[in-house]
Protein backbone atom coordinates (compact mmCIF):
# COMPACT_ATOMS: atom_id res chain seq x y z
CA UNK A 1 0.00 0.00 0.00
CA UNK A 2 2.88 2.38 0.78
CA UNK A 3 4.32 2.61 -2.75
CA UNK A 4 0.80 3.11 -4.13
CA UNK A 5 -0.07 5.97 -1.79
CA UNK A 6 3.44 7.39 -2.10
CA UNK A 7 3.09 7.54 -5.88
CA UNK A 8 -0.32 9.16 -5.64
CA UNK A 9 0.93 11.78 -3.18
CA UNK A 10 3.94 12.52 -5.37
CA UNK A 11 1.68 13.14 -8.34
CA UNK A 12 -0.64 15.33 -6.25
CA UNK A 13 2.36 17.43 -5.16
CA UNK A 14 3.43 17.76 -8.80
CA UNK A 15 -0.13 18.70 -9.84
CA UNK A 16 -0.41 21.39 -7.16
CA UNK A 17 3.00 22.87 -8.03
CA UNK A 18 2.29 22.79 -11.77
CA UNK A 19 -1.12 24.41 -11.20
CA UNK A 20 0.51 27.38 -9.44
CA UNK A 21 3.08 27.80 -12.23
CA UNK A 22 0.50 27.47 -15.00
CA UNK A 23 -2.04 29.83 -13.42
CA UNK A 24 0.75 32.35 -12.81
CA UNK A 25 1.58 32.24 -16.52
CA UNK A 26 -2.02 31.96 -17.78
CA UNK A 27 -4.02 34.50 -15.77
CA UNK A 28 -1.44 35.89 -13.33
CA UNK A 29 -1.23 35.58 -9.57
CA UNK A 30 -0.36 39.16 -8.70
CA UNK A 31 -3.10 41.81 -8.42
CA UNK A 32 -1.75 43.84 -11.39
CA UNK A 33 -1.26 40.83 -13.69
CA UNK A 34 -4.66 39.30 -12.86
CA UNK A 35 -6.41 42.65 -13.27
CA UNK A 36 -4.75 43.04 -16.68
CA UNK A 37 -5.91 39.54 -17.70
CA UNK A 38 -9.51 40.09 -16.54
CA UNK A 39 -10.04 43.63 -17.82
CA UNK A 40 -7.32 44.11 -20.45
CA UNK A 41 -4.93 47.01 -20.84
CA UNK A 42 -5.45 49.59 -23.60
CA UNK A 43 -1.94 51.02 -23.31
CA UNK A 44 -0.35 47.63 -23.90
CA UNK A 45 -3.02 46.44 -26.38
CA UNK A 46 -4.06 43.55 -24.15
CA UNK A 47 -7.61 42.28 -24.72
CA UNK A 48 -9.73 41.37 -21.68
CA UNK A 49 -10.70 37.70 -21.33
CA UNK A 50 -14.12 36.68 -22.61
CA UNK A 51 -16.96 35.41 -20.44
CA UNK A 52 -16.67 32.00 -22.12
CA UNK A 53 -12.97 31.76 -21.28
CA UNK A 54 -13.70 32.52 -17.62
CA UNK A 55 -16.57 30.00 -17.47
CA UNK A 56 -14.53 27.24 -19.13
CA UNK A 57 -11.58 27.93 -16.83
CA UNK A 58 -13.82 27.72 -13.77
CA UNK A 59 -15.63 24.62 -15.01
CA UNK A 60 -12.44 22.62 -15.51
CA UNK A 61 -10.86 24.05 -12.32
CA UNK A 62 -13.82 22.91 -10.21
CA UNK A 63 -13.48 19.35 -11.49
CA UNK A 64 -9.73 19.05 -10.92
CA UNK A 65 -9.93 20.83 -7.56
CA UNK A 66 -12.73 18.54 -6.41
CA UNK A 67 -11.00 15.30 -7.41
CA UNK A 68 -7.59 16.39 -6.08
CA UNK A 69 -8.95 17.49 -2.72
CA UNK A 70 -11.22 14.49 -2.30
CA UNK A 71 -8.35 12.06 -2.96
CA UNK A 72 -5.92 14.01 -0.81
CA UNK A 73 -8.41 14.28 2.07
CA UNK A 74 -9.14 10.56 1.92
CA UNK A 75 -5.41 9.75 2.22
CA UNK A 76 -4.75 12.42 4.86
CA UNK A 77 -7.78 11.35 6.93
CA UNK A 78 -6.39 7.81 7.16
CA UNK A 79 -2.80 8.78 7.92
CA UNK A 80 -3.04 11.79 10.25
CA UNK A 81 -3.59 10.53 13.80
CA UNK A 82 -4.60 13.83 15.44
CA UNK A 83 -8.31 14.19 14.74
CA UNK A 84 -8.52 17.92 15.58
CA UNK A 85 -5.68 18.87 13.22
CA UNK A 86 -7.15 16.53 10.59
CA UNK A 87 -10.63 18.10 10.68
CA UNK A 88 -9.30 21.69 10.84
CA UNK A 89 -6.97 21.12 7.85
CA UNK A 90 -9.61 19.40 5.71
CA UNK A 91 -12.17 22.12 6.43
CA UNK A 92 -9.64 24.93 5.85
CA UNK A 93 -8.41 23.56 2.50
CA UNK A 94 -11.95 22.91 1.24
CA UNK A 95 -13.27 26.33 2.30
CA UNK A 96 -10.34 28.20 0.75
CA UNK A 97 -10.75 26.19 -2.49
CA UNK A 98 -14.48 26.99 -2.55
CA UNK A 99 -13.62 30.66 -2.00
CA UNK A 100 -11.38 30.73 -5.10
CA UNK A 101 -14.34 29.48 -7.17
CA UNK A 102 -16.59 32.21 -5.80
CA UNK A 103 -14.09 35.08 -5.75
CA UNK A 104 -12.90 34.91 -9.39
CA UNK A 105 -16.36 35.58 -10.92
CA UNK A 106 -16.95 38.21 -8.23
CA UNK A 107 -13.71 39.93 -9.31
CA UNK A 108 -14.76 39.74 -12.96
CA UNK A 109 -18.41 40.78 -12.64
CA UNK A 110 -18.66 42.82 -9.42
CA UNK A 111 -15.51 44.59 -8.30
CA UNK A 112 -11.72 44.57 -8.59
CA UNK A 113 -11.70 44.51 -4.78
CA UNK A 114 -12.13 40.73 -4.99
CA UNK A 115 -8.85 40.22 -6.89
CA UNK A 116 -6.59 40.22 -3.82
CA UNK A 117 -8.88 37.91 -1.77
CA UNK A 118 -8.93 35.54 -4.77
CA UNK A 119 -5.13 35.42 -4.88
CA UNK A 120 -4.95 34.88 -1.10
CA UNK A 121 -7.55 32.07 -1.28
CA UNK A 122 -5.74 30.50 -4.26
CA UNK A 123 -2.37 30.41 -2.47
CA UNK A 124 -4.03 29.30 0.78
CA UNK A 125 -5.62 26.17 -0.65
CA UNK A 126 -2.48 25.26 -2.58
CA UNK A 127 -0.21 25.72 0.44
CA UNK A 128 -2.61 23.80 2.71
CA UNK A 129 -3.00 21.00 0.17
CA UNK A 130 0.78 20.80 -0.29
CA UNK A 131 1.19 20.68 3.48
CA UNK A 132 -1.37 17.84 3.71
CA UNK A 133 0.35 15.91 0.93
CA UNK A 134 3.83 16.33 2.46
CA UNK A 135 2.50 15.50 5.95
CA UNK A 136 0.85 12.35 4.52
CA UNK A 137 4.16 11.32 2.94
CA UNK A 138 5.83 11.87 6.32
CA UNK A 139 3.24 9.75 8.17
CA UNK A 140 3.51 7.12 5.45
CA UNK A 141 7.28 6.65 5.37
CA UNK A 142 8.54 7.79 8.79
CA UNK A 143 7.58 5.25 11.49
CA UNK A 144 5.20 6.78 14.06
CA UNK A 145 5.08 6.05 17.81
CA UNK A 146 1.72 4.27 17.35
CA UNK A 147 3.40 1.84 14.92
CA UNK A 148 5.52 0.29 17.68
CA UNK B 1 -15.71 5.76 8.44
CA UNK B 2 -13.58 8.68 9.69
CA UNK B 3 -15.59 11.76 10.65
CA UNK B 4 -13.12 13.90 8.67
CA UNK B 5 -13.75 11.78 5.57
CA UNK B 6 -17.47 12.53 5.93
CA UNK B 7 -16.61 16.24 5.86
CA UNK B 8 -14.60 15.68 2.67
CA UNK B 9 -17.61 13.96 1.07
CA UNK B 10 -19.87 16.85 2.08
CA UNK B 11 -17.52 19.32 0.43
CA UNK B 12 -17.38 17.02 -2.60
CA UNK B 13 -21.17 17.36 -2.98
CA UNK B 14 -20.84 21.16 -2.86
CA UNK B 15 -18.08 21.10 -5.50
CA UNK B 16 -20.13 18.74 -7.68
CA UNK B 17 -23.16 21.02 -7.43
CA UNK B 18 -21.00 23.94 -8.54
CA UNK B 19 -19.64 21.79 -11.39
CA UNK B 20 -23.16 20.97 -12.60
CA UNK B 21 -24.22 24.62 -12.27
CA UNK B 22 -21.20 25.91 -14.18
CA UNK B 23 -21.92 23.29 -16.86
CA UNK B 24 -25.49 24.56 -17.11
CA UNK B 25 -24.33 28.18 -17.40
CA UNK B 26 -21.85 27.19 -20.13
CA UNK B 27 -24.55 25.25 -22.00
CA UNK B 28 -26.96 28.19 -21.92
CA UNK B 29 -24.36 30.79 -22.87
CA UNK B 30 -22.76 28.76 -25.68
CA UNK B 31 -25.57 26.69 -27.15
CA UNK B 32 -28.67 28.55 -25.93
CA UNK B 33 -31.93 26.93 -24.90
CA UNK B 34 -33.88 26.86 -28.18
CA UNK B 35 -33.83 24.38 -31.06
CA UNK B 36 -32.65 27.13 -33.46
CA UNK B 37 -29.75 28.30 -31.28
CA UNK B 38 -28.44 24.73 -30.83
CA UNK B 39 -28.80 24.10 -34.57
CA UNK B 40 -26.86 27.32 -35.24
CA UNK B 41 -24.11 26.28 -32.79
CA UNK B 42 -23.56 22.87 -34.43
CA UNK B 43 -24.41 23.44 -38.09
CA UNK B 44 -23.42 27.12 -38.44
CA UNK B 45 -24.97 29.66 -40.78
CA UNK B 46 -23.53 31.45 -43.81
CA UNK B 47 -25.91 34.39 -43.25
CA UNK B 48 -24.71 34.91 -39.69
CA UNK B 49 -21.04 34.15 -40.55
CA UNK B 50 -21.06 31.25 -38.12
CA UNK B 51 -18.80 28.25 -38.84
CA UNK B 52 -20.24 24.72 -38.46
CA UNK B 53 -18.57 22.43 -35.92
CA UNK B 54 -16.33 19.63 -37.18
CA UNK B 55 -16.13 16.10 -35.78
CA UNK B 56 -12.58 16.70 -34.57
CA UNK B 57 -13.60 20.00 -32.99
CA UNK B 58 -16.29 18.18 -31.04
CA UNK B 59 -13.87 15.42 -30.10
CA UNK B 60 -11.68 17.97 -28.32
CA UNK B 61 -14.57 18.77 -25.98
CA UNK B 62 -15.83 15.18 -25.80
CA UNK B 63 -12.48 13.68 -24.80
CA UNK B 64 -12.16 15.25 -21.32
CA UNK B 65 -15.90 14.85 -20.75
CA UNK B 66 -15.81 11.07 -21.34
CA UNK B 67 -13.25 10.74 -18.56
CA UNK B 68 -14.69 13.36 -16.23
CA UNK B 69 -18.36 12.39 -16.47
CA UNK B 70 -17.66 8.67 -16.09
CA UNK B 71 -15.51 9.37 -13.05
CA UNK B 72 -18.02 11.80 -11.53
CA UNK B 73 -21.00 9.44 -11.84
CA UNK B 74 -18.89 6.55 -10.52
CA UNK B 75 -17.71 8.56 -7.48
CA UNK B 76 -21.24 9.80 -6.67
CA UNK B 77 -22.62 6.26 -7.05
CA UNK B 78 -19.83 4.80 -4.92
CA UNK B 79 -20.56 7.26 -2.09
CA UNK B 80 -24.15 6.04 -2.09
CA UNK B 81 -22.83 2.61 -1.04
CA UNK B 82 -22.29 4.13 2.41
CA UNK B 83 -25.89 5.37 2.66
CA UNK B 84 -28.76 3.41 4.29
CA UNK B 85 -29.99 0.33 2.37
CA UNK B 86 -33.29 1.94 1.32
CA UNK B 87 -31.58 4.95 -0.26
CA UNK B 88 -28.94 2.73 -1.85
CA UNK B 89 -31.64 0.75 -3.64
CA UNK B 90 -33.41 3.98 -4.66
CA UNK B 91 -30.18 5.25 -6.24
CA UNK B 92 -29.43 2.34 -8.60
CA UNK B 93 -31.75 3.45 -11.39
CA UNK B 94 -30.77 7.18 -11.22
CA UNK B 95 -27.06 6.23 -11.41
CA UNK B 96 -27.70 4.16 -14.56
CA UNK B 97 -29.87 6.96 -16.00
CA UNK B 98 -27.10 9.48 -15.30
CA UNK B 99 -24.52 7.33 -17.12
CA UNK B 100 -26.91 7.06 -20.09
CA UNK B 101 -27.77 10.77 -20.09
CA UNK B 102 -24.08 11.73 -19.95
CA UNK B 103 -23.30 9.45 -22.88
CA UNK B 104 -26.22 10.79 -24.94
CA UNK B 105 -25.32 14.38 -24.07
CA UNK B 106 -21.79 13.93 -25.42
CA UNK B 107 -22.66 11.70 -28.39
CA UNK B 108 -25.63 13.72 -29.69
CA UNK B 109 -23.30 16.57 -30.77
CA UNK B 110 -21.59 14.22 -33.25
CA UNK B 111 -24.93 12.91 -34.51
CA UNK B 112 -26.32 16.44 -35.04
CA UNK B 113 -23.20 17.50 -36.98
CA UNK B 114 -23.62 14.48 -39.24
CA UNK B 115 -27.11 15.50 -40.29
CA UNK B 116 -29.52 13.99 -37.75
CA UNK B 117 -31.02 17.27 -36.52
CA UNK B 118 -33.71 15.42 -34.55
CA UNK B 119 -30.97 14.75 -31.97
CA UNK B 120 -31.11 18.42 -30.97
CA UNK B 121 -34.21 17.49 -28.92
CA UNK B 122 -32.39 14.47 -27.50
CA UNK B 123 -29.39 16.63 -26.62
CA UNK B 124 -31.67 19.02 -24.70
CA UNK B 125 -33.49 16.16 -22.95
CA UNK B 126 -30.21 14.39 -22.07
CA UNK B 127 -28.73 17.57 -20.63
CA UNK B 128 -31.82 18.29 -18.53
CA UNK B 129 -31.89 14.70 -17.29
CA UNK B 130 -28.18 14.81 -16.44
CA UNK B 131 -28.63 17.99 -14.39
CA UNK B 132 -31.80 16.87 -12.60
CA UNK B 133 -30.67 13.33 -11.79
CA UNK B 134 -27.21 14.61 -10.83
CA UNK B 135 -28.72 17.08 -8.35
CA UNK B 136 -30.98 14.35 -6.93
CA UNK B 137 -28.06 11.94 -6.39
CA UNK B 138 -25.96 14.69 -4.83
CA UNK B 139 -28.86 15.46 -2.49
CA UNK B 140 -28.97 11.78 -1.44
CA UNK B 141 -25.21 11.73 -0.79
CA UNK B 142 -25.34 15.04 1.10
CA UNK B 143 -28.28 13.89 3.26
CA UNK B 144 -26.76 10.53 4.21
CA UNK B 145 -23.34 12.11 4.93
CA UNK B 146 -24.92 14.80 7.12
CA UNK B 147 -26.85 12.11 9.01
CA UNK B 148 -23.58 10.22 9.52
CA UNK B 149 -21.86 13.34 10.90
CA UNK B 150 -24.76 14.03 13.28
CA UNK B 151 -24.89 10.40 14.49
CA UNK B 152 -21.14 10.41 15.15
CA UNK B 153 -21.39 13.73 17.02
CA UNK B 154 -24.15 12.34 19.28
CA UNK B 155 -22.04 9.30 20.27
Amino acid sequence: MRPLLGGLLLFLILFLSADVLLKNDHIGLTPSHLSQTLFGNEEEYIEPITEHFLLELMHSDIFFMMMTLLTLSAVYARLCQNSTIRIVNINAVMISALLTILLLPLAYYVSTLFILPYIIAFYSWHILALFMAIASLYYLFIPQKSDF
Amino acid sequence: MHQSYRYAIMYFTIFSTLLLLSGAVLFVSKLGVSYESIELFYLGSTEQFCQPKSNFGLLETALPHFGAMGLLVFVIGHFLLFSPKQERQRAVLPVLVMFGAALLDIASGFIIVNGWTFFIWIKMAAFLTLQTVGMYLLYLVFKSTLMGIQKQALK
